[in-house]
């Protein structure tokens, strides 16, 4: 392969690096016929790749290319697992708010082994953890309380806890592998279930309210620390639940 | 009146050609899905903005692509004579009108069909330039809320005082009297999205006048991109990525 360009042009030299909206990406005249896939914040613009979002560009091999953000707004995803919250009731669907551009409908058959005559009961304001099965621009996100396999696995509405809203950044985080420190730090002391939705909602339930109001804070506190920085801030936390 | 001495400095000791300083911070409002705020020396603004959200007023939907909405308002304190306005004024609606068809320029708004995006601005302090600073207050909001952009959009402007072209008037410079132009422009696709003058110019001046101010929006747009930059490498910094 015979890559002619000027180091500004070369691809490889701006992966991992912070962009703003409008940089040029890549040329296309510079990549070989194989095809490559774009994600989030990057669109073709006639022969060039263009950054429509800031933050950083990254590439996986050996096609991928996308910009990694951090927002408040959540962009559905088929596949993602999220938090939403029901804001009306209609005959066929629950509707959701999940912080997207639009609203989320959930078919109310979309449980395990979801007929007519089992219908959950949910009222407006219930928190419901879901899955986005259909995501794209022109119609609603649809979301469904199964699994790709029709098990009910874990989703479904989320009783009692607390709820709080984050940055979807801050939800990548805790999902991540290996677990996030704050997550790792607290499980060591406390026991307590958490709900992580990657729109940026996070629902925390423990024993005590006390433990409810450590962890959601210690999860909020987290987010522009580093991996030290997060287990001092636990262990300090943790000693004053103790007094 | 004398706006350029014989030395060529102007009355907030500022040469012809020079800009007034720049501050901007981004994330100010809390509540808000992007914010910033914006200052071009005394000028202050804050820029919020919400969505893309699902519309509120069913009647207003657009069904291939989203809805921008822009609200502009000047604090009561922000002039020097406390005058009281109605919410609703002609000025605040036309410079409202002005800046949500310059935003939506640049707004990928047909990636989002159906839903809304909210900008609200607002002037804690007016030192002329009101318009041109919300302009860049409202480029970073954007840009901090996620909301896919074609390109960053800038504003400057300029006038013609005492036969010799200033950038970046404040308030005094823009009641002399004297032609104002005010320019926006995508910065990286070099196009211009907004050009507004008033009063009368000739039009060799006018291209001169119209130099200086995009001038002025290529050095807005180097800071801008600068501060973006800085707000997304401090987000991994912290983070200890």
């Amino acid at each position: 392969m015979e890559v002619k360009s000027t180091p500004s042009q070369q691809p490889n030299l701006l992966i991992d690096q912070a962009i703003v909206p409008g940089d040029v990406v890549l040329h296309l005249s510079n990549i070989s016929t194989n095809k490559i896939k774009l994600g989030l914040g990057l669109r073709q613009d006639a022969d060039t790749i263009k950054a429509t979002n800031m933050g950083l560009l990254k590439h996986s091999r050996p096609n991928k290319y996308w910009v990694e953000s951090s927002t408040k707004r959540y962009i559905p995803t088929a596949g993602d697992a999220v938090l939403g919250i029901v804001i009306d009731s209609k005959p066929d669907n629950f509707v959701l708010d999940i912080k997207g551009p639009n609203l989320a409908f959930l078919p109310v058959l979309a449980f395990e082994g979801g007929t007519r005559k089992n219908i959950p009961k949910y009222e407006v304001g219930t928190l419901v953890y879901v899955r986005v099965v259909k995501a794209n621009k022109i119609m609603n996100p649809e979301v469904a309380c199964t699994d790709a396999n029709g098990k009910s696995a874990e989703f479904g509405s989320l009783k009692d806890g607390y709820m709080f809203e984050t940055s979807t950044g801050l939800s990548q985080m805790l999902l991540s592998s290996p677990t996030c420190p704050v997550l790792d730090a607290l499980g060591k002391k406390l026991s307590f279930e958490l709900a992580v939705g990657l729109n940026g909602r996070v629902w925390v339930d423990a024993s005590s309210p006390e433990a409810v109001v450590l962890v959601s804070n210690s999860i909020m506190n987290s987010e522009f620390l580093s991996d030290t920085q997060q287990k001092i801030m636990v262990k300090t936390l943790l000693k004053k639940i103790e007094l | 009146m004398e706006f350029v001495n014989l030395q060529g400095i102007r009355l907030d000791g500022r040469r012809p050609k020079e800009l007034r300083q720049l501050c901007a911070e981004i994330g100010v409002v809390s509540k808000a899905d992007g914010s910033a705020a914006f200052e071009m020396g005394n000028t202050r603004v804050i820029a919020a903005v919400f969505g893309p959200r699902a519309v509120q007023n069913r009647s207003q939907k657009i069904a291939n692509r989203a809805l921008v909405r822009c609200e502009y308002s000047m604090a009561k304190f922000s002039t020097g004579d406390r005058v009281r306005r109605p919410k609703g004024d002609r000025r605040s609606m036309e410079i409202s009108l002005v800046i949500r068809q310059t935003m939506e320029a640049c707004i990928m708004t047909q990636l989002m069909p159906n839903s809304q995006i909210d900008i609200c601005l607002q002037v804690l302090q007016a030192d002329g330039g009101t318009r041109s600073a919300c302009i860049n207050a409202a480029t970073l909001a954007l840009a901090d809320a996620g909301i896919p952009m074609c390109d960053i959009v800038v504003s400057c402007s300029a006038g013609y005082l005492n036969t010799t072209p200033l950038l970046d008037l404040n308030y005094i410079e823009d009641s002399g009297g004297g032609p104002d132009v005010t320019v926006g422009i995508l910065a990286k696709m070099n196009k211009v999205t907004l050009l507004q003058m008033d009063n009368k110019l000739p039009f060799d001046t006018f291209e001169k006048v119209m130099q200086l101010a995009i001038d002025g929006c290529e050095a807005i747009s180097k800071y801008i991109r600068e501060v973006l930059l800085e707000n997304t490498k401090q987000l991994e910094y912290r983070r200890g990525l």
